[in-house]
This record gives C-alpha cells, structure tokens and sequence, in this order.
C-alpha cells in the first residue's frame, strides 16, 4: 500500500464535550484531521484549547462525543474500554510530560511493561528493552530506579517505553515542559530521529517553538478548531 | 500476560507503615477468628462430653439450673437406692453416689491460688462414674483428696504440684492429695475430689448437693422423676446428666453467640480499616494505573495485580496470627462454673483462620480496585 494513499489517521467532524456540572465544554468541535504515515506533527495552541484532548482521541485514551476517527482505516471512536486498552498496546506509544514512570520499577522494568501484554520469550524481551534503551542512550542506567535518575533521562526511559513495542503510532504531550534546555534537545533529537531514521508516525503537542521546529507539520487549534500554521 | 508480582511486591512495600497496619489489621481478624472458634469448640465439646443419658442427678426442686446451689437431706441418698428402679449394681453394690459440690480458694504449692472445684465424694462415685480411672495413685480416704488430671491448671500451679503425696489446704486443714485420675475429658479432669464426710466438715454443711445415681443399661430415667413426685416432702426434682449438661450448654448458647457476635464485630471494624488503608494505597496511585492502562494493561490485569497486593498483606497478617495462635494454643484456660477447658487451636479453626485470611486478601482488594478504576482515564492521567 502507498503510504500517501490512506493516512494513519482520519478525524472525520470530531467532537468531544464534556459536562461540568450545569454547562457543557466542547473543547473540541467539527475537526477534520488527517495524519498521514511518518508524519512528524506538532500541535500548538493556548492553553485549554483542547490539544490534550485532540492527542487523547487519537491515542485511545479518551472516545469522541461525535465524529468518525479511523486508525489504519479502521474506525476506533466505538471501542469498549477494554478493547481500548488492548488496542493502545498494539498501537500507541505515548509520551507524557511529566514522564509518569512507575516508581517502584527500574528503568528496565518500566521499558519492559508493554512487552508483558503479549506472550514473548523472557530473551527476546530481555534484548528488545535492551534495544530500546540504548536508542535513548541509557543502556548504563537500566537498573536504576526512576528516582535516581535526571529529569531528561525519566523522559528518555519513557520514550524507550513507548516505542519498545513497535507501536505504529508515538504521541507527546509536551513532552520537554519540564526539561531545561539541554534535556530538552536531546529529547527533540531523539524524537526527530525516530521520525527520521525509523519511521515513526509522532503527533506531539507543544508550547515550545524549538520543539514545535523539529515537526514536519505544525497545526495551531484556537477553540477546538484547526489553523495550518505556517512552518 | 500481566504485570509483574514484583510490581505488587514492591508496591507493599512503598509505605512500611501502612503495610504494617494491613498485615496487623488482617492478623487481628484471622486470630479472632481462630480465638472465637477454639473458644466455642472447646465450650461445645465440654459440655458434650460431660453427660450420660443413664447417670440421673436428684437435686433441689428449684436449683435445677446448678448443682453447686442445690441443696438436699441427706437422707434422700437411702431412700431413693431403695425406691428407685433399675439402678445398676456393680459387684454387690448400687450405683449411688451422694455428693457435695463446692467451688472455693484453695492453698497449692504453698499460696492461695484460685477457687478450685471440689466434689466430696464416696467410693460409689466410682461406680456412678464409669469414665474416672485413677492413673496415678490410690483412691483417697479421709484427710486425703484425688486431683484430675487437669486440676493444676485450674489452680494456676505446674502439674507436679498436685502429685500424689503433694498436700493442698482448705481453710486450715491441709489435705494429701493420694492420687491423679482421667475422666474421659470431660469437666470432671479439672475436678478435686475429697472424702465426703471431710468436705462435710470443711464446708460446715449438713446437706447434700445431688445424689447421683447410674442406671442399668435400659432402665427407664422416667423412674427416678416418678419417685420424686411420689416423695415431695424430699423436694428433690431429677434429670439425666445429660439433660444437665444439655441445659447448660443452652445457658452457655448466648455467650458463645456474644463471642462470635464481638469477633466478628471487631473484624469487621478491622475490615474496614484495612479497606480504607488500601483504598488510601490504591488511591495515592491514580496517575500510575491511569499509565499503566495508557499503556494498554486492562482492568483486569490490574485488579489481579491489586489481589496480589492485598493478598501478600493479608497472608503475612495470616501467618503471624498463626503463629500467634500456635504459641498461645493450649496455654489459655477458661473456667465457667462447672468446669474449665483449654483453648486450642484446632484444625477446623486453623482452617477457618486461613479461609478469613484469603477473603480478606481476595474480596478487601476489589472495592478500593472499583474506585481506582471508574475515573475515566484522561482524568486518572492528570491526576497529582
Ligand atoms: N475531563 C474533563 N472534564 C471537563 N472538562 C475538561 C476535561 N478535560 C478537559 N476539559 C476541558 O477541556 C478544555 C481543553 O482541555 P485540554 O486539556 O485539552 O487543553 P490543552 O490545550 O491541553 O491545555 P494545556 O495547554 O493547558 O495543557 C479545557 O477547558 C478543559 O478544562
Ligand atoms: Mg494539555
């Protein structure tokens, strides 16, 4: 299949509101979205503009009030909560600001856990962790427990995570918030090396124009709507 | 495949604290459980082995609910061996015993130790008694006394202190104690035994407590209740020892009924506890379920996960409560009026111990795993 033809995601007159007590939030309203394969796309936008929302959808976390998402040409808005989650293992990696690491598990550990949701030898798995860690660089820092390491490698473990399994599809919200500016940098080459050199399909929200740079496509959402932003 | 049990494990171990408040909790609920079984399995079987259906009891009308209060002449003995009907004869002699039943302070091993229960007696309680065998010893005369077999636990002394030869005192008379003898294991092992003129004297009394009477195998106890309505002037009112003991068993229904009614209050108050503790554990962890499910474990994996923890907790609480019951097994007496038994811990009540110990870990994990999981996930995710 050309991978121009179907892209890897189509949002099709996406809405998702939520109730907050008396009045009704819709921080997402009539969107269309396609993200084509090996797209490296990043999502500006003020805050409360619904970028986590718009990232949620897209990754399965969260379903759409209405509208259409398709993912490979397959639509997902329907999923039960279960089989949500079982897709998200075979489809989605995601990277989170604050890295959201499980504290009681070393670095290795932590990359290991998507690879627990299929049946693997231990050896393969041993070697794929292994793999994934030492993209990121952190093969000497696989035994350490996430609170003994720096911010920038919290988020580098948690890249490794992401993309242990293969998944199709990487998100990040913000993924460099919290990082000073060299953390920040190697976290963005990392991910622009994996768009790059492996193909990966990244959508990632960001506040930050450097790392908003580094993206082939930068989307501005004002309201819950969507503004091509210049490059 | 799910996640990992070092997960659960270290997970106990993040709050040395609140770990140590679950495996207390769920220790406290398992011996509870241990303590109120062995507590009623050992009133039960007391009292149950403690009667036969031929021995009748003439007593007081009146003090039917306890020996010890009744109070009959002394007559009453020749006259009911002569009227009563059926009543076995063992090598010439009837199977008729008067007896003086007295619960008071006695002196062993050179103090005053608790009250102790003394049964004045003749040689034909022997007869009417078919379970008591001396296995140590000789049958007293006067100025001397038997001891059961479990007596010095009863008194509070060490076992050697009521060997034969070993002297007690009532008031100020000091009795030899002649011989040591098993009763089947029923109440009368924690039981002394003196001579009934003896203990006549002792307790300054001119009545008897009962006569107690064994009849042949057959013989119809309704007899014995026919003479005492033929012989009101004796007001004596007659039952079987088993019908005796029966009723005191019923007496004792509400309080082992209040046993279980307390143990299980506390458990469940313990229950609670350790739900709430969990639920603060499950709790503090939102964010980290809400990733674990980002990325792609299901509730299920999860609530197992959460059943590996609770479990852990409350099979050490299991382990500690039995080993606490071990140590304290067979060294806690309890004494009810007509008798004292030993709590033990028994098979049924280790197994009921464990059974409580794996509820706990099973069903306490699944309320507080419900609430960690119902928040929808981008919420769980934001979470502090
Ligand atoms: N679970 C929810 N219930 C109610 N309102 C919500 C919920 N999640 C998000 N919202 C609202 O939707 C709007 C968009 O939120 P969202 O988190 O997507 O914004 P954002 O663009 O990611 O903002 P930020 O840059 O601050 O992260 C906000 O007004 C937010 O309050
Ligand atoms: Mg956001």
């Amino acid at each position: 299949m050309n991978p121009t033809d179907t892209p890897l995601i189509r949002c099709r007159d996406v809405r998702k509101s939520y109730r907050k007590g008396e009045t009704l939030v819709t921080p997402i309203e009539s969107l269309h979205l396609d993200v084509p394969r090996g797209e490296f796309l990043a999502l500006m936008g003020p805050s409360g503009s619904g970028k986590s929302t718009l990232l949620n959808l897209m990754a399965g976390i969260d379903r759409p009030t209405s509208g259409v998402i398709e993912f490979d040409g397959q639509p997902i808005q329907d999923l039960s909560r279960g089989h949500l989650a079982a897709w998200r293992a075979r489809h989605v990696g995601y990277i989170f600001q604050l890295y959201h690491l499980v504290p009681v598990l070393t670095a290795f550990e932590n990359v290991e856990l998507p690879l627990l949701l299929d049946p693997m030898p231990r050896r393969e798995r041993r070697e794929r962790v292994e793999a994934a860690l030492a993209l990121v660089g952190l093969a000497h820092r696989m035994h350490h427990f996430p609170r003994e390491l720096s911010g920038g490698e919290e988020q580098r473990v948690a890249i490794a995570r992401a993309i242990v399994a293969n998944p199709p599809l990487l998100v990040a919200d913000e993924p460099t918030g919290d990082l000073d500016r060299d953390a920040a940098d190697s976290v963005l080459g990392l991910l622009r090396a994996l768009s790059r050199d492996h193909r990966r399909t990244i959508v990632m929200v960001t506040h930050d124009p450097r790392a908003a740079a580094v993206a082939d496509r930068v989307l501005h959402l004002e309201k819950g709507r969507l503004l091509e932003g210049a490059r | 495949m799910g996640l990992p049990l070092q997960y659960a494990v270290r997970n106990l171990l993040r709050d040395p604290s609140r770990l140590a408040q679950t495996v207390a909790g769920s220790g406290l609920v398992v011996l509870l459980v241990m303590g109120a079984q062995s507590l009623n399995h050992g009133m039960r079987e007391t009292l149950r082995a403690s009667g036969s259906p031929r021995t009748v009891v003439l007593l007081g009308a009146g003090s039917e609910e306890s020996i010890q209060r009744s109070e009959i002449a002394d007559r009453a003995a020749g006259i009911a061996e002569a009227s009563i009907a059926g009543i076995e004869t063992v090598a010439g002699r009837r199977a008729v015993s008067p007896e003086i039943q007295y619960m008071t302070p006695l002196h062993a091993a050179g103090r005053l130790r608790r009250s102790g229960f003394l049964r004045g007696v003749t040689p034909a309680a022997l007869l009417v008694h078919p379970d008591v065998a001396l296995i140590d010893g000789r049958f007293h005369g006067p100025g001397e006394v038997i001891a059961g077999r479990l007596a010095w636990k009863r008194l509070g002394v060490r076992p050697e202190d009521l060997r034969p030869g070993s002297t007690i005192r009532f008031d100020n008379t000091d009795l030899t104690v002649s011989g040591v003898f098993a009763a089947g294991g029923t109440v009368m092992e924690s039981e002394i035994w003196a001579d009934l003129n003896d203990l006549r004297t002792l307790a300054r009394r001119e009545t008897l407590s009962c006569v107690m009477i064994r009849l042949q195998p057959g013989a119809d106890p309704a007899d014995a209740e026919l003479f005492t309505r033929q012989r009101l002037d004796l007001e004596l009112s007659a039952m079987t020892e088993s019908a005796y003991y029966e009723q005191l068993a019923r007496f004792y229904a509400p309080v082992r009924a209040l046993t279980w009614l307390t143990a299980a209050l506390i458990a469940v108050g313990a229950v609670f506890g350790g739900l709430n503790i969990l639920y603060a554990a499950f709790a503090s962890r939102i964010r980290e379920i809400g990733t674990l499910q980002a990325v792609g474990f299901g509730a299920p994996a999860l609530v197992a996960s959460f059943i590996q923890e609770s479990l852990l907790a409350a099979m050490m609480g299991t382990l500690f409560a039995g080993f606490a019951a071990t140590a304290l097994s067979d060294r806690l007496t309890l004494y009810f009026t007509t008798g004292a038994f030993t709590l033990s811990l028994t098979p049924v009540g280790a197994a009921a111990g464990l059974a409580a110990g794996l509820a706990m870990g099973l069903v306490g994990a699944i309320p507080p795993a419900i609430r960690c999981l119902v928040p929808p996930l981008p919420q769980a995710l934001r979470a502090a």
